[in-house]
């Protein structure tokens, strides 16, 4: 059988010398960028409510009169929101104030040590509540749209099956739903199959306080070891001399490592309610003692997923048809990752028509 | 061309691009807005150059520019070693394949070496973990710093007893519990140090912490051990993944390619070992294990912060709990009092519309008085 290494010396040289030259000119390249080059966020907005870390943004709307119901984002409290808004031409946000909608974002902050004792309660039925109240007030409206991304949309279901009445329409967005599913290795590791092994949450959150940024980010991208730490940078590698790929490719590792820590009590009951315990479908979860029921989520739900998404795997997100109790449900698929939701040019195309048209559709 | 000759030919290439590298980051530091100290081209000592160079280089960007640039260093340094690796591979392999020996069943021989050598590490490793004297030893040894003060505390104490008890690692933390015991119920009281008085709560604490400090370091090996075991099987499946192209009439015609191959095969060793029982098992337990230490390790520094008189961790958290709990109550009354307000508010409204629909209010001495 012939030997299958067919690599010449002279054109090893030729691509060792050019893979050797771009690295030095690329960080050459890299250390002329200054922090206006890597601004991330910037479509206009303006605070209007803030309560301990917690910042409520309306984004100046784009057409001269907005869809009349507004939408809340609610984003995760892992990493940064300005995900939804990474850059002018990637930004789910502006595309959705294009098409004429009204905006607003919850900016969760970044929990200090004081504020390791806040709890899903103080998220949900405090901050989430009176973000959604202030809204509310400032259109004189009784209900608005939600818009929940990650864990988000977790929490935004939550907050629907509670307050149904202050709720106009849900769009939940590569949401966990079901936490017990075998193809996500994020469950697999977390303990979420009954009787497997686990992380003991409790001994976690009592040795740490606040679960450290860097202890998440290190568990997403150990699920993808050598692509997201070795190849990606080997294709950077090949993009250093292109400003605007350069660009891209540093605001989004500006977005993967800006991670937040994590209030201890409310990542305790997350784990070991929503992961471990599965208790959300089985309507076990309690918020502040009050019980959650997602049959009581009869709004019209919009439920948008990754097919390729591998930290909220789809058979997760789906199985919310099984629970939800509204009449009106609406399941949409895109062949993207969960970053790809985001960034992906196609997706930005299609994602936000998606959601003005669905929207748009029940005034 | 022979296959050992091109062996040899691409290792003299690998060299060159390697002193091309170092030159390359040469020049990038010559350039640096700081002048570096420079010393000859030694492999590691440019490697650890280069990435100080690198920080120079990148003192005033952004957060996100330095770290970037700091993989893209590491990724070039990653492509060198898996080269030099494979170059090795390769000219050792050369002069069997042309011998005419089979080179599948010599690359397995080889994958199976280094398999060996992988594994090495951690077997050895795990084999120390059960010599507790040699534990005890490096645990004593992680506590030092720590302890310094408190055994220079016990260095100046009459007749020099101190030294017997810092004496010896090997004499074991129960020898020294023993001995504290004695010396608390008579010269050490008499002393009235606080100091001293609180060494025998702090030998406890010592002791108790051996035992979860044992536990964490036997899961971290164990946990590398794993990781090793999936390092030399992903080389076993790369050597397989060869095999197959070679059966298949395919060609590795390029370095993007080889590391490609090589990336393919090891992220799927990897991420199907990360889904296995097994792996999970280590993984949790080694967090467990680490997290069940690092509570006895504040219990051990908390016990120091008190005989200094400073404020421990879970003093400051039990204060901002208090702070916590006033902050919901405060949000709670206030929201009371707005509710309480609105609530009188629309009486008040209500009130005045209902005494203007009903016209001007009765003269309350009138005998028409509904409540007279």
């Amino acid at each position: 059988m012939p030997f299958p290494l067919h690599l010449s010396p002279e054109e090893t040289l030729r691509e060792l010398t050019e893979l050797n030259r771009k690295v030095a000119t690329g960080i050459d390249n890299l250390s002329r960028l200054r922090e206006e080059d890597l601004q991330v966020g910037v479509t206009p907005k303006e605070e209007v409510y803030r309560e301990d870390n917690v910042v409520l943004y309306r984004y100046t709307p784009m057409v001269e009169r907005p869809f009349p119901i507004p939408v809340l984002i609610v984003y995760a409290l892992v990493n940064r929101p300005y995900m939804v808004d990474l850059q002018e031409d990637r930004s789910v946000v502006r595309n959705l104030l294009k098409l004429g909608l009204d905006v607003y974002l919850i900016d969760w902050g970044y929990p200090s040590r004081g504020d390791c004792w806040l709890t899903l309660d103080d998220y949900i039925n405090g901050y989430l509540n009176n973000c959604v109240d202030n809204v509310r007030a400032r259109h004189g409206l009784d209900r608005i749209n939600l818009l929940g991304i990650c864990q988000g949309g977790t929490f935004s279901l939550c907050y629907a099956a509670l307050y149904q009445e202050k709720v106009k329409n849900l769009i939940t967005m590569v949401a966990p739903v079901d936490f017990q599913v075998k193809d996500g290795l994020l469950n697999l590791w977390v303990g979420c199959s009954p009787g497997s092994p686990g992380m003991d949450v409790d001994l976690l959150v009592n040795a740490l306080g606040n679960i450290p940024g860097e202890f998440m980010n290190f568990g997403f991208l150990l699920m993808k070891p050598f692509e997201l730490g070795l190849r990606k940078y080997l294709d950077l590698i090949e993009i250093l001399d292109d400003d605007k790929k350069l660009l891209n490719f540093l605001r989004m590792e500006k977005w993967i490592f800006d991670s937040p820590d994590q209030a201890g009590e409310a990542y305790r009951q997350f784990m070991k309610d929503f992961y471990q315990g599965n208790k959300l479908i089985k309507g076990e979860v309690k918020i502040g003692g009050k019980p959650v029921d997602l049959r009581e989520v009869r709004v019209p739900v919009l439920n948008v997923y990754a097919e390729q998404d591998h930290l909220v795997p789809p058979a997760s997100s789906v199985a919310l048809v099984r629970y939800v109790g509204s009449a009106d449900y609406t399941v949409k698929a895109f062949p993207v990752g969960h970053i790809g939701m985001y960034v992906s040019g196609k997706v930005q195309q299609d994602l936000p028509p998606t959601i003005a048209n669905w929207l748009k559709e029940r005034p | 061309m022979r296959l050992s000759e091109q062996a040899e030919d691409l290792a003299k290439a690998l060299t060159e691009a390697q002193k091309k590298m170092w030159e390359s980051w040469f020049d990038l530091m010559r350039a640096a807005p700081v002048s570096l100290p420079l010393s000859p081209p030694v492999a590691d000592q440019w490697r650890e150059m280069a990435l100080q160079g690198l920080k120079t280089w990148t003192a005033e960007s952004e957060q996100v520019v330095k770290d970037v640039a700091e993989r893209l260093a590491t990724t070039q340094d990653v492509v060198m070693r898996f080269l030099d690796l494979s170059v090795s591979a390769w000219k050792a392999m050369a002069p069997q394949i042309e011998s005419g020996e089979d080179w599948q069943t010599w690359a397995k021989n080889y994958a199976d070496h280094l398999r060996q050598q992988f594994l090495q590490f951690p077997q050895g490793a795990t084999q120390a973990a059960q010599d507790t004297d040699e534990l005890q030893r490096l645990y004593l040894e992680e506590w030092q710093k720590l302890v310094q003060p408190w055994v220079e505390s016990l260095r100046r104490v009459p007749w020099q007893v101190g030294q017997a008890a810092t004496g010896d690692g090997s004499a074991g933390i129960k020898l020294t519990n023993l001995y504290w015991d004695a010396y608390e119920r008579t010269f050490g009281r008499l002393l009235e140090s606080p100091s001293l008085g609180h060494t025998r709560e702090l030998t406890q604490d010592l002791l108790k912490g051996f035992d979860a400090w044992v536990d964490s370091r036997r899961a971290i090996l164990e946990y590398q051990s794993g990781l090793a075991e999936a390092w030399a099987e992903a080389l076993e499946q790369f050597v397989r993944k060869l095999v197959s192209l070679a059966e298949k009439g395919e060609k590795i015609q390029s370095l993007v390619q080889l590391l490609n191959l090589w990336i393919d095969v090891i992220e799927g060793v990897f991420t199907t070992r990360f889904r296995s029982e097994e792996y999970i098992e280590k993984q949790s337990r080694l967090v467990n294990t680490v997290m069940a230490y690092r509570l006895i390790e504040r219990e051990i520094v908390e016990a120091f912060l008190k005989t200094s008189h400073l404020p421990s961790r879970s003093e400051v958290d039990e204060a901002y709990r208090r702070i916590y709990e006033l902050r919901r109550e405060v949000k709670e009354l206030k929201k009371s009092l707005r509710d309480l307000k609105a609530e009188l508010s629309d009486q008040s409204k209500k009130g005045s519309h209902a005494a203007q629909s009903n016209g001007p209010p009765p003269d309350s001495h009138s005998k028409d008085h509904p409540h007279d």
